[in-house]
């Protein structure tokens, strides 16, 4: 966070001050917590209380019978949710790690500031703005085997497009939603970085070519170091975003073909609203958030281990 | 470096921006075009470049049958007002966080990320069980309400952002003067941070407009709003390009313009105000 000059409130004699003055922080900060607290702790308690029970809406309304751990195990031992939790996790650490690599290769460029790539800055970024249902769409179209835009111009280098389709085919439906959400999130990566870059005071960087170090050695010793922290936080962000994901997954290939694009986001969609198996999305919710938890966890410990935050 | 080198250099400089142009509008683009064109071009192998423009796709959704007027309606009602519900829970907080020594204030605040890091589709269920129990399916309040999870956390980190760089001296000056704090916060910091509020807004609208998880369970047919009624179209038989590219670009406009005006603070709404761009 920022340093900033955090004064208390004015200090008016411990006797008189009303319980509402000693309290103000706490208490201007209760209503979005509370507010938060109702709408986070109600599904997360609802969730971990059905994971124990048989229920599914299509056989009746209320929970059937208590069954343990069974959901659990069911989730574990269902094929397709291992494949989903693999795909969930190639798509987040991949699509992370390619978004922030050519994020910075297309910062490092637009910092060349030469007249007129301000209007590439600013239309760079319309990518990142549309909602993932609409980006679905839109690859959905490109992707078309009968007359899409990219499977044409693929055709076009003699590159092999699959009959079936980029999206039909199980060896490259997976790299094909990768592609989507790099498309879609690369400028976001480099509209930051450019940001932070550009904050690296010039000094520092003309004293280190009069070192003769070269840009390759200025950019990993001198310009990622000074803005790590901004890289830790949007890496963060990025990864949970992507490990989320299920829009663009319900639009693109609902999951298929067979298990090749399924994902965490969309397994719990598809267990919970079209089979409504109550019981057994409890038990993938709780199993999601012990998993995203566990990563932000570590991350958050050996990123920061360093840092004063 | 030679002059040649440079020219060179600043060539191929250029070159690139047009690329990047090329790869990531470009494809926009091209959808856009899909909503203007007339529907037999939409598909021919190699693509089509040049058609007659016609707004037929947009008079379809919009006019005559007008399927996705109500929607657009109902997209503006949603986000509005989550924004609109989000201010009085997330302006007293984000006042406080950066104006108040606090206890475990690192804390709160990674809580508050923590929140826009969860898994949004794994509350559908819950909420959907829960909205029913309380009878408020369908409603465009049952959207506002549950979407507080993505707008109050986003709006505090970023109003914080905003609240810090006011100086304190202000404050403090009128605190000498004797006035009371909540006179100081509402007539001192926050006229001076409006411009911070007005951005926080923007981006909020954006977060809560582009957010389809929460209408696709509990919005009703008369509730739904635009991303709902473009997978509408796709759950029909034959596959309306043209319209659903329509309704596509429809809801396409407001973020981008919102992303184009407010291209100063892009960077700060989209990390939360934790980088200042």
């Amino acid at each position: 966070m920022h340093t900033t000059i955090v004064r208390s409130p004015r200090a008016l004699g411990p006797a008189r001050k009303s319980f509402i003055r000693r309290n103000l922080p706490y208490l201007l900060i209760a209503p979005s917590v509370v507010m938060l607290l109702a709408l986070i702790a109600y599904p997360l308690l609802f969730a971990l209380r059905s994971s124990f029970y048989f229920w599914n809406l299509q056989i009746g309304p209320e929970p059937l019978q208590f069954v343990g751990f069974e959901n659990y195990v069911q989730a574990f031992n269902a094929f397709d949710f291992r494949a989903a939790l693999t795909n969930t996790l190639i798509l987040s650490i991949l699509g992370t790690a390619l978004e922030f690599i050519f994020g910075l290769a297309i910062a490092l460029i637009l910092l060349k500031a030469l007249p007129g790539m301000n209007v590439v800055r600013a239309l760079l970024i319309l990518p990142t703005t549309i909602a993932p249902i609409v980006v679905g769409f839109l690859f959905r179209y490109l992707y078309d085997p009968g007359g899409g835009l990219l499977s044409w111009v693929l055709q076009s280098l003699w590159l092999p497009v699959p009959a079936e389709g980029i999206l039909g085919s199980p060896s490259t439906a997976l790299a094909a939603i990768l592609f989507v959400d790099i498309w879609q999130w690369t400028p976001f990566f480099a509209i930051v970085l450019y940001a932070s870059l550009l904050a690296v005071p010039d000094e520092i960087l003309e004293a280190a070519r009069l070192d003769r170090a070269s840009a390759w050695t200025i950019l990993m010793r001198i310009k990622l170091p000074l803005i790590k922290r901004t890289a830790i936080i949007i890496v963060m962000l990025r990864f949970m975003q992507i490990f989320n994901t299920f829009d663009t997954v319900l639009v693109l290939t609902r999951g298929g073909p067979g298990t090749s694009t399924r994902t965490l986001g969309y397994s719990l969609y598809e267990q919970g609203l079209v089979n409504f198996n109550i019981g057994l999305v409890s038990a993938m919710t709780w199993i999601t958030v012990l998993i995203v938890n566990v990563i932000v966890a570590l991350y958050v410990f050996f990123a920061f281990r360093n840092e004063e935050w | 470096m030679s002059r040649r080198h440079t020219s060179f250099n600043t060539a191929l400089t250029y070159a690139a921006g047009l690329l990047f142009l090329a790869i990531f509008v470009g494809p926009i683009l091209w959808f856009i075009a899909l909503a203007i064109r007339p529907a037999e071009t939409a598909f021919t192998m190699p693509p089509q470049l040049t058609f007659e423009p016609n707004l037929d796709a947009f008079r379809h959704i919009l006019v005559d049958p007008g399927t996705n007027a109500p929607q657009l309606v109902n997209s503006l009602i949603v986000a509005i007002g989550a924004v609109l519900l989000n201010l009085p829970f997330s302006v007293p907080a984000a006042y406080a966080l950066s104006r108040f020594k606090l206890r475990g204030k690192k804390n709160i605040m990674l809580w508050y990320l923590g929140l826009l890091m969860a898994p949004p589709v794994a509350f559908l269920i819950p909420y959907f069980i829960l909205i029913t129990r309380i009878g408020l399916q369908g409603s465009y309040f049952s959207m506002i309400l549950v979407l507080q999870t993505l707008t109050i956390p986003f709006s505090v980190w970023l109003m914080k952002s905003f609240i810090d760089e006011v100086p304190v001296e202000l404050e403090e000056a009128a605190r000498v003067d004797g006035a009371r704090w909540y006179t100081i916060m509402l007539r001192i910091t926050l006229p001076i941070v409006r411009p911070g509020i007005i951005v926080t807004s923007m981006f909020a609208f954006v977060f809560a407009w582009n957010n389809a998880a929460f209408p696709l369970v509990l919005s009703s047919r008369s509730t739904a709003t635009l991303p709902i009624g473009t997978l509408g179209y796709f759950a029909t038989s034959g596959v309306t390009w043209n319209y659903i590219a329509a309704a596509a670009v429809l809801a396409m406009i407001p973020p981008m313009i919102i992303f184009l005006v407010f291209d100063r603070y892009v960077v700060r709404g989209l990390t939360f105000g934790s980088v200042k761009g």
